[in-house]
């Protein structure tokens, strides 16, 4: 073999190679181009954007909790509490304190971001004892603002938003939030943060002698994994005027955001839109239309995804066909 | 004052007694199987219905129905366990995926609870004279006494079965090392799935005894016992079977003494505020030897 | 190069290491026997501070190293593997040798080059796209070596390399040791059970008993040495 004919080979094989990573980023962001342009005609093109706005919301949710448990592996059973604060954050600050919306949805972020520095502890602690603990400080925390007074969260009775509302411009917040995360999840596939985050999740001692700076590291996706269900809070609470306390801080927001990103695939960056995207469709058509089983349905669909498709859809197709890693992230 | 403070050092260890069963059956799957069970809130609140049913349809009385409803409980659960759990162990993290495999069981339980039960709370009363119990300022409810009385000859059992019996010793075998277990030559399917059993049956029961001991149950509160057997168990030591009982005097002491000067709400803040405190001073919990993770 | 002086560290009532010391030259490969619990790995996990020493010095090119962050020790130019590989099972063989480079300031070339190099260099580059998982655990070994050398150590600490790696593969393994100090100018300190590769590779071997140094010396001295023939052979 001439040494000449060695380099080619090298370039061609480096060339495939570059050229594969930057495949499956342009085909992940022309999927979510597609997703975002199609829910962006949406209010145009049909009256009902009802549909469109919780998928929104629920890629959102899915796709943020795919930073923290796809990317790092932290499960936060508690992770409802991101949202509700976002919500009542929003809802405080427009109603009480008489802020502009715009700058109430920008506190809803804030208050996120807050809690989950608050909260950053926590992340010591692993696995099922993350999970637990993160379940107790959100009802800690549900609880503490159900005694708040009530001048100031509404008590049992909740906030109403009243003449805030303008479905249109809470539609288009929603999108501009969900395509801010998608954006993100993105980038952090793409980025030398994103692979830090994913060497992490598998093993975080290795990930440190090789040179990561782990607790740092997962402090920027835990982060990131607050901010954006915050503000899907906030701009949830303007879309609808109505912050319900039991609502804002249910289980099943958090039981709904891991059932829609697993059913995708965790780890994966398509998988949650795809995952939510599905479940809701399913929902919309079938179950909504019976609520009690609709909840049980959940349950089911939780333990079937467990048993049969741990890896969800878009990760089992990754693993039956690695071919397809070339294309699909 | 004082008289008052004793009335809730009084219901906090009755109160104790049940957590402690709750977060013992919790323990027995947690360090038998390293399944984190999600669902077990929901088994307490189906074990407090098939009592109510029990006592609705055929006439047996609460207590009675207890060892029925383990009985039930044990063989249906022994069976389940070969459907759910043998398919994790090819998870990439067994212990997250039981999680959420339970935290989907218990979502299904809770809304077939609700569809066949309804939502409205039920409860399980029975007759006995006198109604209270006084001694000197502290005033108990008759059948809170009785229902520690029984919980903590339940309490005595367990421990009997754990360190006297030749399956209770391999149980614990398993919670110390369970792939030398596995060398020995015992059995570790079987024994997984009769402590699947053994954890939920106990569940079964422990929900006849909190049905009553508290007003009332519904299908919307095994979330409520699950949080609280977790906390139980974080604060004795995750996988250690009796270090529940001493996380749960604690926990339920302080909740109810807190109870007293406080709203309820305030009350269970104390409560979480102890667990989340504990397990950052002490990481094994209080009687744990090892993290387990 | 690497300089430790008086290491010690106790868990508990039980003392791990009771005063090692060992240099490390450049360009040299120092091999580190002794039996189970003799102290070797607490030895390697106090330089690359997983565990903080309770006294002693560890200085690399004379500065202080001892009781920094991993990460920290890492970015210095500190690189090891483990016992069992501790690979990164979900990523990529190019993404596992891409995190490790992370911190570089690389550009993307740069980084697949050097990937590419070393990946070739362990005979996994065919396998490049696969997940770190669906290798054997020798192949993981090596894909461990390639990962930490892909960030240009100065010294890498080996624990127990031939452990469970089949002897085709253990060959690879001590031919590409064997040319990493004069060709890549790293330091390698070898922990191994192995004793007749850590003969073969190095040129100065310590032998720890009981958390202290038994002996030290070249490969023959320590060979002939009546204490380590003692306590490995009996007598």
């Amino acid at each position: 073999m001439s040494a000449a004919g060695t380099i080619t080979a090298d370039e061609a094989s480096e060339r495939h190679d570059r050229q594969g990573e930057r495949l499956r980023g342009r085909i992940a962001a022309g999927f979510f181009l597609a997703v975002i342009c199609a829910l962006a005609i949406v209010p145009v093109a049909t009256g009902n954007t009802s549909f469109a706005f919780y998928l929104m919301l629920w890629i959102t949710l899915a796709s943020a909790l795919n930073i923290v448990v796809g990317f790092t592996g932290y499960l936060p059973f508690g992770y409802v509490v991101f949202y509700g604060v976002g919500a009542y954050a929003a809802g405080i600050c427009y109603k009480v304190l008489g802020w502009p919306i715009p700058l109430a949805l920008a506190a809803s972020g804030a208050a996120g971001i807050c809690l989950a520095l608050l909260l950053a502890p926590t992340l010591r602690l692993k696995g099922v004892y993350f999970g637990i603990v993160s379940l107790a400080l959100a009802t800690i925390v549900r609880l503490v603002i159900a005694n708040l007074p009530s001048e100031v969260t509404g008590g049992s009775m909740g906030l109403i938003l009243s003449s805030s509302n303008n479905p249109t411009h809470s539609y288009y917040a929603m999108l501009i939030v969900m395509s801010a995360t998608l954006l993100c999840v993105l980038w952090l596939a793409q980025s030398a943060l994103g692979k830090a985050l994913k060497a992490i999740r598998d093993d975080d001692g290795a990930a440190a002698c090789i040179g990561v700076d782990v607790p740092r590291t997962r402090m920027i996706a835990w982060l990131l994994a607050a901010l954006f269900p915050a503000l899907a809070g906030g701009v949830e609470a303007w879309h609808t005027n109505i912050i319900d306390p039991e609502y804002a801080f249910h289980v099943l927001i958090t039981a709904k955001s891991i059932v829609y990103a697993m059913a995708g695939g965790f780890g994966t960056i398509i998988g949650p839109v795809v995952g939510a995207a599905a479940l809701l469709g399913i929902d919309h058509l079938i179950w909504q239309k019976f609520p009690l089983i609709n909840l049980l349905l959940l349950g089911l669909v939780i333990i079937a995804l467990m048993l049969f498709l741990p890896r969800g859809i878009v990760g089992t197709v990754l693993k039956r066909r690695p071919q397809l890693r070339r294309y699909i992230a | 004052m004082s008289g008052l403070l004793l009335q809730g050092i009084v219901n906090g260890l009755i109160m104790g007694v049940i957590y402690g069963l709750i977060g013992a059956g919790l323990n027995i799957v947690f360090g038998v199987l390293r399944v984190v069970n999600f669902a077990h809130g929901e088994f307490v609140i189906l074990g407090a219905y098939f009592a109510w049913f029990l006592l609705q349809a055929l006439g047996i009385q609460p207590f009675l129905a207890m060892p029925l409803t383990f009985a039930v409980f044990f063989g249906a659960s022994y069976l389940l366990y070969f459907a759910l759990i043998p398919p994790l162990n090819k998870a990439d993290d067994p212990e997250i995926s039981s999680l959420l495999l339970m935290f989907g069981v218990s979502i299904s339980l809770g809304a077939l609870m609700l569809l066949v039960f309804d939502a409205d709370a039920r409860s399980l009363a029975i007759d006995i004279e006198p109604v209270f119990l006084t001694f000197g300022d502290v005033v108990v409810p008759t059948v809170r006494l009785l229902a520690l009385a029984v919980a903590l000859v339940i309490v005595a059992l367990l421990a009997f079965f754990l360190y006297r019996t030749h399956t209770g010793k391999a149980l614990r075998a398993i919670i110390m090392n369970r792939d030398a277990v596995r060398i020995v030559g015992i059995k570790v399917e079987q024994l997984s799935a009769v402590a699947f059993g053994l954890g939920i049956g106990l569940a079964g029961v422990t929900g006849i005894l909190t049905a009553l001991v508290f007003p009332s149950f519904s299908p919307f509160v095994g979330a409520d016992y699950t949080l609280i057997g977790f906390v139980v168990i974080v604060l004795g030591g995750l996988g250690h079977p009796i270090g529940a009982m001493l996380g749960a005097m604690l926990f339920a002491v302080t909740e109810q003494v807190a109870s007293i000067y406080f709203n309820p709400s305030i009350a269970t803040i104390c409560g979480f505020v102890l667990m989340v405190a504990t397990i950052f001073i002490r990481p094994t919990g209080l009687l744990g030897r090892q993290a387990l993770r | 190069m690497l300089k430790v002086e008086g290491l010690k560290k106790r868990f508990g009532g039980v003392v791990a290491l009771k005063g090692v010391d060992f240099h490390l030259p450049r360009k040299s490969i120092l091999g580190v026997i002794g039996m189970n619990g003799s102290g070797k790995t607490t030895m390697l996990n106090c330089i690359n501070g997983i565990y903080l020493p309770d006294s002693g010095s560890i200085r690399l090119d004379g500065q202080e190293i001892g009781g920094l962050p991993v990460h920290v020790v890492a970015r210095r130019g500190i690189g090891r593997t483990f016992q069992v590989p501790r690979v990164f099972s979900h990523l990529s063989l190019l993404d596992n040798l891409d995190v490790a480079q992370g911190q570089m300031g690389r550009s993307a070339s740069e980084r697949y080059e050097a990937a590419s190099y070393w990946l070739r260099k362990v005979e996994l580059f065919p396998l490049r796209h696969n997940f770190a998982e669906e290798l054997s655990g020798g192949q993981q070994k090596l894909l461990e070596l390639a990962r930490i050398m892909v960030a240009k150590p100065k010294v890498i600490l080996l624990d127990e390399p031939f452990a469970g790696v089949n002897p085709g593969l253990a060959q690879l393994l001590i031919a590409i040791i064997a040319e990493l100090p004069r060709e890549h100018d790293c330091s390698v300190v070898l922990v191994s059970h192995d004793l007749t590769s850590i003969y073969q590779l190095s040129h100065h071997v310590i032998v720890l008993n009981e958390g202290a140094l038994l002996c030290e010396g070249d490969a023959d001295t320590v060979r002939n040495d009546p204490a380590v023939i003692e306590a490995y052979l009996g007598t």
